[in-house]
């Protein structure tokens, strides 16, 4: 493999990095306008820790890292329940229904985000880790590695913008990506994709303070529509839709639809 | 004097220039081999530029060496495979279609189209353009400005330059244009920046103190240091005028805060050490100081010639020496070619025309006609219209048409075309290119300094932006410096 490095910024914008796809150029992806969608940012948790791979959204291994020692083969599939003495399951309790009495929910595991917050601190330092098993039941104690998520080499400590080349390998980042010819594009609620897509467009207020709109996913939709927020199936983009036709959805800009 | 036959700069030892008429050579070799790529060293390591899109990459022996030999036999077609083998193609930046139209966002007047130099090589003919010395009538200059508003939107920014000949004899016209200016851009919600290109004879303190106010990028044509200048740019009664300029000049220098006072040095064979008069300018005070060589002028006087540009070459590279290892050092050596050039790099400008002349920029001559800029008042190769009737779309058309780079030789095949743009218009029509090599080394030059800089001093780059202290540069439209 050629080794290119895009030193300017005009370089940096159209070169596309080995392993990922077109759809990550910011030329043609739907990062150019709303930056911070060219790629899953839960994939950086993956190789947080050295010789492990975790699933992106829950403390689980899901496979071990080439160069990582045998014994951590038997990690597979267990959960990470405990980093440095940080909790990342928590138990949840409440109503089952409206209504109902509050009771026991379970356990459910934090954002690595927020689980992690303090840990990134000791990048590069090694941290005790406790796993369970969910079949046997058994806790296991391992000492792992924190990886860095930046890369600062040559940068003021906070500077960087560039993440760490070991935290990722090719084609990682774009795993799971939310894209339009996704399901998740349709399956995301409000905030997820506020930017591009606020989920309640055209909106009025009337002088009464009644306020009326569309649903953003309400297909076909005019100006002249009724302002009304359906919910109904045939009102709205069906996944073939996407799938087929993902470049026709417009931009909402100011809440309302582009002309 | 007729400077036809330049005078040896006493700096060059024998033997070190004075070649044969048609014998000499670059000092850097930079043929345009494929207008696609230029490759470098910097830093002891390979490197490519990627002409469309400005794109710098540092590569790995292999692709160096497989792209300079494809571009050592002129094979474009292998050039081209090869960057798409890589991965370094990209959709074209720059297609050969001109824009259609471009809105006014700049405007320079001549409100006096006379000056109270004599300096031989001077574009504007000593001021009047080769016609009758005149002033602009302050009505001319208010529609000027009101123009200028016409297809501005709120939060746009529009810039009106005073030029001549020398603008502040008309001083009660500039400053009335500039009020005018200020007034409507408040009303318009438009921000107006203001600049001027002066010989600073006429400068008073009252002048420093508006040009202070109104935030002016005041630019200062000095070519060089005391008697260096004096022999290029005196009096017509043939007086010096340095000593007289600077003691005008200084007080400006002292009060500069949202005013940038900045120095122009036209470069001709008669002031070739550029390093004295840089570090003697920057010395006085001068927010930037800029060369520009002296390609082409009215008379033929101070024009430079092939052996001239290398020797110039030779003193700009030893300016950019001292100014990247201040730069490297965080000193600030405001040498505004290589800090723009840097900046300009460092985005990836990429343009099509050297400047915004008859596009976005335009000149008002003291009559009120327009023309591509300030060096065309009253030559009617670059005539656009007038304020009365409107600019000339079709005009202004046939300009963009024509002037595209994509249209030039021999810039079509030229590695450097879209960080020159073909080179300034008006030294163009008139004199042709005599300069390639010149700017070809110049920006092989700053290439290089840029990825040295980029590799020691990562930071400089995060905050390139006009606010920094390291790269700030004049914003004048007219005051780019040429590469």
């Amino acid at each position: 493999m050629n080794k290119i490095e895009p030193k300017n910024v005009s370089a940096q914008l159209t070169y596309r990095a080995r392993g990922n796809p077109p759809s990550t150029l910011p030329v043609a992806a739907i990062s150019n306008c709303f930056p911070g969608l060219e790629f899953d940012f839960r994939n950086i948790w993956r190789r947080i820790f050295v010789g492990l791979v975790m699933h992106e959204a829950r403390p689980q291994v899901v496979e071990v890292e080439e160069e990582a020692p045998d014994e951590f083969q038997t990690l597979v599939g267990e959960l990470l329940v405990s980093v440095d003495g940080e909790q990342l399951w928590v138990p949840v309790t409440g109503p089952e229904a409206a209504g109902g009495p509050v009771q026991s929910l379970g356990f459910s595991n934090l954002e690595w985000a927020n689980a992690l917050a303090n840990i990134l601190q000791k990048a590069g330092e090694q941290v005790q880790c406790v796993f369970f098993d969910p079949d046997s039941r058994q806790a296991t104690e391992v000492l792992l590695q924190v990886r860095r998520v930046f890369d600062e080499e040559g940068t003021p400590v906070g500077e960087s913008g560039v993440l760490a080349r070991d935290l990722a390998q090719p084609g990682e980042l774009t795993q799971s990506l939310c894209s339009p010819w996704q399901n998740d594009y349709r399956e995301c609620a409000c905030y997820y994709w506020a930017a591009s897509r606020p989920d309640f467009v055209n909106s009025e207020t009337d002088a009464g303070g009644q306020t009326a709109g569309h649903n953003w996913l309400h297909k076909d939709r005019t100006p002249d529509t009724p302002k009304f927020y359906s919910l109904r199936q045939s009102d709205m983009v069906s996944y073939e839709d996407l799938f087929r036709n993902w470049e026709q959805l417009r931009f909402v800009i100011g809440g309302k639809d582009e002309e | 004097m007729n400077d036809n036959r330049p005078q040896r700069p006493a700096f060059l030892k024998p033997g070190t220039r004075d070649p044969e008429p048609g014998t000499w050579k670059p000092l850097i070799p930079q043929p345009a081999r494929v207008p696609q790529v230029h490759l470098f060293q910097a830093g002891g390591k390979p490197h490519l530029l990627v002409a469309d899109g400005t794109r710098v990459f540092g590569v790995d022996r292999e692709v160096f060496e497989r792209l300079d030999q494809a571009s050592s036999r002129g094979d474009r077609a292998e050039v081209k495979r090869l960057l798409q083998q890589f991965g370094l193609d990209a959709p074209p930046f720059v297609t050969d279609a001109p824009p259609e139209s471009f809105p006014v966002r700049a405007l320079s007047l001549a409100v006096a189209q006379k000056c109270n130099l004599g300096c031989t090589y001077c574009y504007a003919q000593e001021g009047d353009f080769g016609g009758t010395a005149r002033n602009m009538p302050l009505e001319i200059a208010r529609q000027s400005v009101q123009r200028l508003f016409e297809e501005a939107a709120p939060g746009e920014r529009v810039q009106l330059a005073f030029l001549g000949g020398e603008p502040l004899v008309n001083r009660p016209v500039l400053r009335e244009a500039t009020h005018h200016a200020v007034a409507l851009g408040r009303e318009a919600g438009v921000d107006v920046g203001f600049s001027i290109t002066t010989n600073g004879t006429l400068l008073t303190s009252e002048d420093g103190e508006f040009f202070e106010r109104h935030g002016f990028a005041v630019t200062v044509s000095l070519d060089g240091v005391a008697e260096a200048h004096d022999r290029l740019r005196p009096f017509k009664d043939g007086r010096g005028s340095f000593e007289h300029i600077l003691r005008r000049v200084r007080p400006l220098l002292k009060m500069q805060k949202r005013m940038q006072v900045s120095a122009r040095v036209t470069v001709t064979p008669r002031n070739l050490l550029l390093r004295p008069a840089l570090d003697g300018l920057i010395e006085l005070g001068f927010h930037s100081v800029g060369f520009s060589p002296m390609l082409s002028s009215p008379s033929g006087c101070g024009q430079m010639q092939p052996e001239d540009l290398q020797a110039m070459l030779r003193q700009m590279i030893d300016c950019a020496n001292e100014c990247e290892r201040r730069t490297a050092a965080g000193e600030r050596y405001p040498f505004a070619n290589l800090l723009t050039a840097l900046q300009e790099i460092h985005r990836g400008t990429h343009r099509p025309y050297p400047c915004g002349a008859g596009g976005g920029y335009l000149g008002v001559s003291a009559q009120g006609d327009l023309f591509a800029c300030h060096r065309f008042v009253d030559d009617q190769s670059g005539a656009m219209g007038n304020l009365r009737e409107g600019l000339d779309r079709h005009s202004q058309a046939q300009w963009l048409a024509r002037r595209h780079v994509h249209r030039q030789e021999p810039c079509r095949s030229c590695w450097a075309r879209y960080l020159c743009g073909g080179g300034c218009h008006h030294e163009v029509i008139h004199r042709g290119r005599p300069a390639c090599d010149y700017i070809r080394g110049w920006l092989d030059h700053c290439l290089k300094a840029y990825v040295r800089l980029l590799d020691r001093r990562p930071e400089l780059f995060s905050s390139l932006r006009p606010s920094s202290p390291v790269f700030s540069a004049p914003s004048a439209v007219q005051s780019r410096p040429a590469p």
